[in-house]
């Protein structure tokens, strides 16, 4: 492990202004939240970095603000503090599932929001030092090698899956990415801020390397909306997800009027389906449905040599988080 | 059935759950283990590692490290040529010295050519860790890459690269590169004998040891004496290796292991880190530290063999076994320290029978001993052969097996025999008839149950080890033994032992332990041996003492009264076998592929119990690391590069604590008049059957035989496809 030099920030400003004077001075920085996954990558020696800017400081981005039409969380919340919203829990079930679901109760006790968002692949060939894509590379080496985790979804030229839990959860929710860097704060969409490799094969969203994600905006959901996180995974803890499924749906009695379905673990961004949301859209929710959903989920899927597993889960993970929302 | 011997009710201290004598201190933070200890200026060591599968070093410039301020010693294969161990021919021969002598492919602690990723290369010691990491950073290795091999199958191909030049079949003792083979009676006729004849191939992965303390070492020299802090499965055995490694005598080396956090068998004898730590102790004239991370002790030491097993079984009508057939190849990494063994066979009685099993290098990481090195991976596949003959003619798998496994015969006597109390008790315990599918994957819906049943039974021999016992005047007792825990509760249980031959509450004993100058030869901890060996012998000096006490008196003043024994205990020519037999039910969720175990039911024989707290999570412990080798773990190749993809906890998908079922366990007890107060073997006996028992059971839930470990959701999900 390299020597390194570690700036605490206290606020979001202190942060952008570390990382503005680290770029100028060439030295390769990384912004810490929990640390959790950065330090691991320092030591393995898959992420070089000479300047930690600590972001545990601050003290300004970890709240959890409402009005009547959004619900604004801090980048910097814990994935304990946000699993444990009582307010968000009744709303928005399925950003809080999905928290409660990330890696180990240590891990969330200090891991953030905005980390868990922006975090790195975990692929095996990237987590184990191979020059891809996404480690400035100009290859994939899953397209031919040991991709039983890879995409189904999105993939090319890099197939890496998003391995993040809450980023399904906040797509479904329609949420919006607050973003503070040198040049000022921007808001990105969804479709905005994750871009598929075919459109930058180095990284999982359209941040800067100078900018931050300091928080995201929900819309508040329409009354009657129910929402759920199905996560498959291959232990019963410290895992992603092999498959995961978050869905929110507005319903009128038992009718669903609008469905959101973004799958995670099997694209290389949390997966919109679009063709399940229409064809949820209207219908009256029950297993049959369910069933169907599930099966149309795959109908566009692409797999890899060692990956056909996954459709038969996303299937199953689909119907099933479907008939966790079918009224009692 | 059952032999006449007197019930087994609990002795005065032995029998009953006793907390660990050293519990506190483990809990609270206080017991230093060996990377603890620091040592005035102490300085810090790390390894250069291959990148390469297989490489020759054309050249190695280690100037700019040596010339880094804060460097005080850099060696590498040019400057420090030590033969690590026996080399690499131990074939089960791991304490041999001539094997050292005899070999033909030596391990050294660095080896050129590099043959598995992980390899070392080239070691620094320096005044901090960092300094030492920097420095490794400075080394220019010139590398030509050669060809590699990783699958053991492919290995013997004619074409295959060679790991060595003669070839990649192991050569044993005597340097032949042949398998090991073993024959009874006439295969042909016994063939020839049958109604009806199966054949099936299971295959088992790769799994590290995975003991939570990485290896490490912190080597002291005092002229000419060594001292090495180091966490070992035998202190005795350490000690002598490396002093034959290194070229001492025995009385000159020191080895210091107060705790240690596992080993399951990766740290018998010594280690490469006892040997690069000493050498550059010795270089740089300070103590140095050499602690592995986590990634390096996964690919730098070994883990179980994987294998291939192609099985071909006779069998009449009625379910009598008349033939039994196998052909396996061992994936033993560059370097055979093991022997690559599979057992499994010989647990059943059938006449004619034919074995080869073939120990082949590769160039992935060194296999050697894991927890019943060759039991539960062999056990897997003939039991799960069994259990499909038992199917395929119609008969409940628990019955198939009472007709055809071993029993004593006139030939060959056991001190006792339990297996068919153990399988019975276990029937019903589990309520078999009841959980078990009679059509297996019959069970309607997605998640579909079904129950599975293995059986084993485990040498419990005895043998030699020595123990000293001192009593003072006040009537305070010491014991001495060269035992060290590694996590079965050896002090404890050496106490208890004492303190049961001495008639003396435990409070009264204290143990000594892990210190080759304080204490005398045990027999190591691997092999399930400490109990029953060193065990005996701490019951025959304690009755030595006994009579001394009778004689003379308890001591008076500054007087002590001390005995030792090194008794050398037979069992009278009778097999001396502990028993067990595990019933699983699964849940298969054929949908997601998820195998969940809602009910295990663990019934041992492991005769006289000593601990039974101790014993139980032994047991329970054998039975998690079972269960992970059959639905999770395994160490993934990249086949293009020979790059290993999930080392460490993470990726290699160990359990964690929310993975683990209930797990039932009940003993048998029996004491046949053996070992210490007829205690037998436990510690590696839990994990012999877990991974047959669940596969056997994911077939009755699904009807869809698994013959691949791990049994992850792809496999499930592909079978279902």
């Amino acid at each position: 492990m390299r020597a390194l030099s570690n700036i605490n920030a206290r606020s979001i400003a202190e942060a952008v202004a570390a990382a503005r004077q680290a770029n100028d001075a060439g030295q390769a920085f990384a912004f810490s939240g929990g640390g959790t996954d950065l330090l691991q990558q320092i030591k393995d020696g898959t992420a070089a970095v000479d300047v930690i800017i600590n972001l545990r400081p601050v003290t300004d981005a970890s709240q959890i603000t409402s009005n009547q039409t959004e619900t604004v969380i801090g980048g910097l919340i814990t994935l304990t503090d946000l699993a444990a919203d009582a307010t968000l829990a009744q709303r928005m079930r399925v950003l809080t599932e999905a928290a409660a679901s990330v890696a180990t109760p240590q891990i969330r006790n200090v891991a953030t929001l905005a980390g868990n968002v922006t975090q790195r692949p975990w692929c095996w060939y990237y987590r184990n030092g191979f020059q891809c894509f996404k480690a400035g590379g100009d290859q994939c080496y899953s397209v031919n090698g040991e991709n039983q985790q890879h995409a189904i979804f999105g993939g090319g030229p890099s197939f890496i899956v998003h391995p993040s839990d809450t980023a399904p959860a906040l797509v479904a929710l329609r949420a919006a990415f607050d973003v503070a860097g040198p040049s000022g704060n921007r808001t990105l969409s969804a479709e905005e801020f994750f871009v598929l490799p075919s459109q930058n094969p180095a990284r999982e969203n359209s941040m800067l390397n100078t900018e931050l994600l300091v928080g995201v905006r929900l819309p508040t959901p329409a009354e009657n909306t129910v929402s759920t996180y199905f996560k498959v995974m291959d232990r019963e803890a410290w895992t992603h997800a092999e498959v995961s499924v978050a869905v929110v749906l507005e319903m009128s009695a038992a009718t669903i009027t609008s469905a959101s379905i973004v799958l995670g673990g099997v694209a290389p961004i949390p997966w919109r389906s679009l063709e399940v949301e229409r064809f949820l859209s209207g219908k009256t929710l029950d297993a049959a449905t369910a069933q169907q959903a599930g099966a149309m989920a795959i109908a566009n899927a692409q797999p890899l040599a060692k990956n056909r597993h996954k459709l038969p889960m996303t299937s199953a993970a689909v119907e099933r988080a479907l008939l966790r929302l079918v009224p009692a | 059935m059952s032999e006449a011997f007197e019930p087994v009710t609990p002795l005065q201290t032995i029998g009953h759950a006793t907390a660990r004598v050293d519990a506190i201190e483990r809990v609270n933070g206080s017991a230093k283990y060996s990377r603890d200890i620091k040592l005035p200026g102490m300085l810090y060591a790390r390894v250069l590692r291959s990148p390469h599968p297989h490489a020759r070093i054309l050249s190695i410039d280690a100037s700019a490290a040596s010339a880094l301020p804060g460097v005080r010693a850099v060696i590498t294969h040019e400057n420090a040529q030590i033969v690590w161990g026996s080399g690499s021919i131990s074939g089960g021969r791991q304490y041999s010295d001539p094997s050292k002598d005899a070999t033909l492919h030596r391990r050294y602690i660095f080896n050129n050519p590099a043959r598995h990723v992980g390899d070392s290369i080239a070691a620094v010691a320096a005044v901090d860790r960092h300094t030492a990491e920097h420095a490794l950073s400075l080394i220019k290795v010139a590398y030509e890459q050669l060809p590699f091999v990783l699958e053991p199958e492919a290995a013997l191909a004619d074409a295959a690269p060679k790991v060595w030049p003669e070839g990649n079949v192991c050569p044993d003792f005597r340097n032949n590169l042949e398998p090991m083979v073993s024959n009874a009676g006439d295969i042909d006729a016994g063939f020839a004998a049958a109604d009806e004849v199966f054949e099936g191939r299971y295959d088992t992965a790769f799994i590290h040891n995975a003991q939570m303390e990485p290896r490490c070492a912190l080597a002291h020299w005092e002229g000419d004496k060594l001292t090495l802090y180091t966490p070992s499965q035998g202190i005795s055995n350490c000690r002598h290796d490396t002093a034959r490694d290194l070229g001492l005598e025995d009385h000159q080396v020191r080895i210091v292991c107060n705790y240690m956090g596992g080993g399951f068998g990766n740290k018998n004898q010594n280690q490469d880190t006892d040997l690069i730590a000493a050498t550059l102790s010795k270089r740089a004239n300070a103590p140095v530290m050499l602690e592995m991370s986590r990634r390096e002790d996964w690919l730098g030491v070994h883990g179980r063999w994987p294998t291939v097993q192609y099985y071909k079984i006779g069998v009449k009508q009625d379910g009598t076994l008349t033939a039994m057939q196998m052909r396996a190849y061992s994936g033993m990494g560059p370097y055979r320290k093991n022997s690559g063994g599979l057992s499994g066979m010989e647990a059943y009685a059938c006449e004619h029978r034919a074995r080869t099993i073939f120990p082949v290098y590769t160039n992935r990481t060194t296999s050697g001993n894991f927890r019943g090195p060759s039991e539960p991976h062999g056990f897997f596949g003939i039991e799960s052969m069994m259990d499909d003959v038992a199917f395929r003619i119609g008969m409940d798998p628990v019955q198939f097996t009472l007709k055809n496994m071993l029993r004593p015969t006139d030939a060959q006597p056991f001190t006792n025999y339990s297996l068919e109390d153990c399988i019975l008790r276990g029937t019903e315990l589990f309520d078999w008839s009841t959980r078990r599918q009679a059509i297996p994957g019959s069970d309607p819906g997605a998640i579909k149950r079904g129950a599975g049943f293995a059986f084993m039974m485990f040498r419990a021999g005895v043998g030699s080890s020595s123990a000293i016992v001192r009593v003072d005047s006040k009537g305070h007792y010491t014991l001495f033994v060269g035992v060290t825990d590694i996590g079965p509760g050896a002090k404890t249980t050496m106490g208890m032992i004492a303190a049961e031959a001495l008639g003396v509450p435990l409070a009264q004993v204290d143990v000594v332990a892990g210190d080759t100058d304080r204490c005398p030869y045990s027999v190591g901890e691997s092999g399930s041996r400490t109990t029953i060996m060193t065990g005996y012998a701490v019951v025959e000096a304690a009755k030595d003492l006994k009579q001394q006490i009778a004689a003379q008196g308890m001591p008076t003043g500054n007087a002590v009264l001390i005995a030792s024994a090194t008794p050398q205990p037979t069992t009278d020519g009778k097999s001396r076998q502990c028993f067990g037999a595990h019933f699983v039910e699964v849940e298969v969720d054929t949908q997601l592929g998820t195998t969940r175990i809602s009910k295990y039911v663990a019934v041992h024989e492991s005769g006289r119990i000593i601990n039974p707290q101790t014993t139980r999570d032994q047991i329970r412990g054998a039975i998690i690391q079972g269960i992970g080798q059959a639905l999770y773990e395994d160490l993934h190749y990249d086949p293009a590069s020979g790059q290993p993809l999930t080392p460490g906890y993470y990726r290699a998908r160990h359990l964690t604590h929310a993975d683990i079922p209930p797990i039932e366990v009940d003993f048998i007890e029996v004491d046949d008049g053996y070992g210490p107060f007829g205690a037998k073997t436990a510690g590696e006996a839990g994990i012999i059957m877990a991974p047959a028992a669940v596969a056997n059971a994911i077939f009755n839930a699904t009807g869809k035989r698994m013959t691949s470990l791990p049994i992850t959701r792809n496999k499930i999900l592909e079978a279902h496809a």
